[in-house]
């Protein structure tokens, strides 16, 4: 299945060709066919088990895949290793909130800035953007241990945010945000999306989904059984059952 | 000569060390399930079970097996318990990391060794009492069999058995599988864990006051060697993977036989040396071999859950005042006159030690139990040169380079390992230096001194080494502040996220651990100019262990805590008696469970309370 070639002329930013993955002989990941396009936010959506984590971990290169190939633009990271990845533009946060507890929140961000290249006056200019960008300036001195989840949430995707990625993975973010971060999440990610990122959402909240995807795969079994634009995705019969 | 036969009889004295490695491999492994301590006490208790078991039926005149029962049923087993109830437990219920855990058995095993000398003295005995009677018979054939051998064979056999017949038919087995799996998760459950817990370090205690009796007779006793002996016999633990009883057994008699064979096996020429020192420390060979083959699957279920150190509860203060002090009380001593300084000599080579162990487990996250071993290596390296008439200051430098390149090959293996599993490997390490270079002829004969001569004034050599030891403390404190300093607590606090972020985390990790041995070689050179000699005794793997400790107890992230430790603890030794100071650590060791952030922690949430 897969997303239909849009004419050539939109470069994909990421792109994944019959990716699997087997944990115990078991196809978590089965030859999934996934294409991300700058300045789209795409929605990975699926029943618990379908293997939408195991797929982000694929990509990001936590996980090796056991089949098929990742192309990040032109360039192919199949085997290339997380780090590398992420320097090439790919940022991604956890299902499993993932900050630094022994650093402050500016700190934190300033970890993924300087990964890119940007480090003193630069780095900090833009930490302070990016601080500005999700409200959390006034935490900026503010040590990360004993923060609610809702603001690390916030940490961890503003520290993905400070290389200035080409490419956004986001798990769950919703989870742990009450309706106004949720509001403020969906903002800024419109935002990234806006300045040409190409965001994959992985999401619970179908509200969420529906205000903020263009375009949708439904993965089930570590499979892709639907895929679309996001009212196609959301008609489909077989998504219905699903839920 | 009638090889074969003597062969055979050559394998049966082998199997009465064979058989005490056996045994406390078991209990090291059951203790681990149980309780999720590795349990470097084990030579403690060995060591003080022996020492108690001669008092009462030596110099008492008990009956052997009365004091055999007090000694084994009644005093090994309540100390363990005891361990359990006042250290351990503790620890586990903070959650606490493996590198705290380490520290507080390493807290026990000093304790331990400083009481026994303490109360009995340092002189070696040989009047331990077998608990079976010497005795041999006939085989048909003619090989004589000694009956303590068979008995010994039996013992380890029958506890094995038990053990594994307790843990497969009883409903405490279940329970303790289920601890073992996941202690918090068999909580939940209902499972009492810290009796499980209590019940794994009566075992564990058990087993180490057995091996201890049964080793004694054996060897000469002292404080010090046997708890050395026993802390080998981890090789048995580690290459059954902290998991698997009959391996276990197999390894520990297999080593046995294979040391005793080994001892009829003169080969001549040059390699001769080295398969003699090859000889009489199988199981740190064994150590070194077993911790460094890839672990596989068994490395997941020994690094899985907690960090190594807890992390920082409170953030990092500047603490502003800090180096201030340092510098006064370092260099007070130079403006009195006298000779104090010369009892301080020994105080910065210490104090880079133990800042690169903040450097390497405070920053880096990497639990490095080597470094006084590569300390080792840089005295070792001074000695040489400075014996080859090479002047000092160069000394120092090629030494140090030397150290680095050292720190290269050895790293990368290293790198790759997380958790209990480094610990291991780097401890495996610091036996297998000891044994294999410090304490060789072949690397330390001809040896003449190591402090050049134009240091010849204490004066001039300790202001020389506080000059070594600014450098340094300089190049921690850049390392820490800047990006580096904030990629390396980032991988410290969240390894995923780190790399997620863009953290290039094992050339990262290796470039620390690289720092951390040049830093600690340094240390080494200016031990060795401090002594004016190299003493292998300094670089001993224990004594690692206590600089580890050290380091631990004053606060891992304190680069300060680091720099006045040692002038607390040389000026402690010199005040009372030698080894003074270690087991004042060891007492601040067994006390880590209280103590989140060492001392200061402590402190700075005092200081925070006033402000």
């Amino acid at each position: 299945m897969g997303a239909q070639p849009t004419g050539g002329l939109v470069v994909t930013a990421l792109r994944a060709r019959s990716l699997t993955r087997r944990l115990g002989g078991v196809a978590v990941v089965n030859g999934v066919d996934l294409d991300l396009t700058p300045g789209q936010v795409t929605a990975l959506v699926g029943p618990n088990g379908a293997g939408k984590s195991v797929l982000l971990d694929c990509l990001s290169g936590v996980a090796r895949p056991d089949g098929g190939r990742i192309l990040l633009g032109a360039r192919e990271v199949t085997r290339a290793p997380c780090h590398w990845r992420a320097r090439l533009g790919l940022a991604r946060t956890f299902q499993q909130v993932a900050v630094f507890q022994g650093l402050t929140v500016a700190q934190n961000v300033l970890v993924g800035a300087e990964q890119h290249g940007a480090s003193g006056p630069l780095g900090r200019a833009r930490v302070a953007g990016v601080l500005r960008l999700l409200g959390l300036a006034e935490l900026a001195a503010h040590p990360v241990a004993g923060l609610p989840l809702g603001v690390l949430r916030l940490v961890e995707l503003g520290r993905a945010l400070a290389g200035g990625p080409r490419v956004l993975l986001v798990d769950e973010v919703s989870v742990g945000l009450d309706a106004t971060q949720v509001a403020w999440v969906a903002q800024v990610l419109a935002m990234a999306a806006g300045e040409g990122t190409a965001v994959l959402l992985v999401e619970h909240d179908l509200a969420l989904v529906a205000r903020l995807a263009d375009r949708a795969y439904v993965l089930d079994t570590g499979r892709v059984v639907a895929a679309g634009t996001i009212a196609e995705v959301l008609a489909d019969e077989r998504v219905r059952r699903l839920w | 000569m009638a090889a074969p036969g003597l062969a055979i009889d050559f394998a049966l004295a082998g199997v009465a060390v064979g058989s005490a490695a056996a045994l406390s491999g078991v209990g090291l492994v059951v203790c681990y399930r149980l309780t999720g301590v590795l349990n470097l006490a084990q030579g403690g208790i060995a060591v003080f079970t022996a020492y108690l078991l001669r008092e009462l039926a030596v110099v008492r005149g008990w009956p052997l097996w009365l004091a055999a029962a007090v000694c084994l049923l009644l005093v090994a087993p309540g100390l363990g318990v005891l361990l359990q109830f006042g250290v351990f437990g503790p620890l586990r219920r903070r959650a606490a990391g493996v590198g705290e855990l380490v520290v507080a058995s390493v807290g026990v095993l000093v304790l331990l060794i400083g009481l026994v000398a303490a109360m009995w003295g340092t002189a070696p005995l040989a009047d331990v009492p077998s608990l079976v009677p010497v005795r041999t018979f006939t085989l048909p054939g003619g090989r004589l069999l000694r009956l303590d051998t068979v008995a010994q064979l039996g013992a380890v056999l029958v506890v094995a058995c038990a053990v594994w017949a307790v843990g497969r038919f009883t409903r405490f087995g279940v329970r303790s599988r289920a601890v073992a799996d996941d202690p918090a998760l068999a909580e939940l459950a209902g499972v009492n864990a810290e009796a499980v817990g209590a019940v794994g370090w009566a075992f564990g205690a058990l087993t180490a006051g057995l091996v201890g009796v049964l080793l004694a007779p054996l060897v000469l006793l002292d404080p010090y060697g046997l708890p050395l002996l026993v802390l080998e016999t981890l090789a048995v633990a580690v290459a059954a993977r902290f998991h698997s009883l009959p391996v276990a057994v197999a390894a520990g008699l297999a080593l046995g036989i294979v040391q005793a064979e080994l001892a009829w096996l003169h080969p001549s020429g040059t390699l001769m040396p080295v398969v003699d020192a090859g000889q009489s420390n199988l199981f740190a060979v064994a150590l070194l071999v077993a911790a460094l083959v890839p672990w596989g699957e068994a490395e997941q279920g020994l690094v899985g859950g907690g960090a190594l150190l807890a992390g920082p509860a409170a953030p990092r203060h500047r603490d502003g005042w800090a180096p201030l002090l340092c510098a006064v009380v370092l260099l007070t001593p130079l403006a009195l006159r006298g000779g104090g300084v010369r009892a301080l000599l020994t105080v910065p080579g210490i104090a880079l030690v133990l800042l690169s162990v903040v450097l390497v487990t405070g920053s880096g996250g990497l639990v490095s139990l080597a470094q006084g071993a590569f300390a080792g290596l840089g005295a070792l390296g001074t000695a040489q040169l400075v014996s080859g008439q090479v002047p000092g200051g160069a000394a120092l430098v090629v030494a140090v380079l030397g150290l680095a390149a050292a720190g290269v090959l050895v790293g990368w293996p290293v790198v790759h390992r997380r958790g209990l599993v480094l610990a291991m490997v780097t401890f495996a390490l610091a036996v297998g230096l000891s044994r294999f270079v410090f304490q060789q002829p072949y690397a330390t004969a001809g040896l003449t001194g190591a402090r050049p001569s134009f240091l010849h004034s204490d004066r001039a050599l300790y202001a020389a080494e506080l000059a070594v030891l600014a450098a340094g403390a300089l190049l921690v404190a850049a390392v820490r502040r800047g990006r580096l300093g904030r990629a390396l607590l980032a991988t410290r606090d969240h390894e995923a996220g780190a790399w997620a972020a863009g953290v290039a985390v094992p050339r990262l990790k290796l470039l620390v651990f690289v720092l951390g041995a040049a830093l600690a070689g340094a240390g080494g050179v200016l031990l060795a100019m401090a002594g004016g000699a190299f003493d292998p005794a300094t670089f001993d793997p224990v004594q690692g262990l206590v600089w580890f400790a050290t380091v631990v107890v004053t606060g891992v992230d304190s680069a300060a805590g680091a720099v006045l430790a040692p002038f607390v603890l040389v000026a402690l030794d010199s005040a009372t008696v030698p080894g003074m100071s270690a087991v004042v650590v060891g007492a601040l060791a067994t006390a880590t469970g209280h103590l989140p952030g060492g001392l200061t922690g402590w402190a700075r949430s005092r200081l925070g309370a006033w402000s």
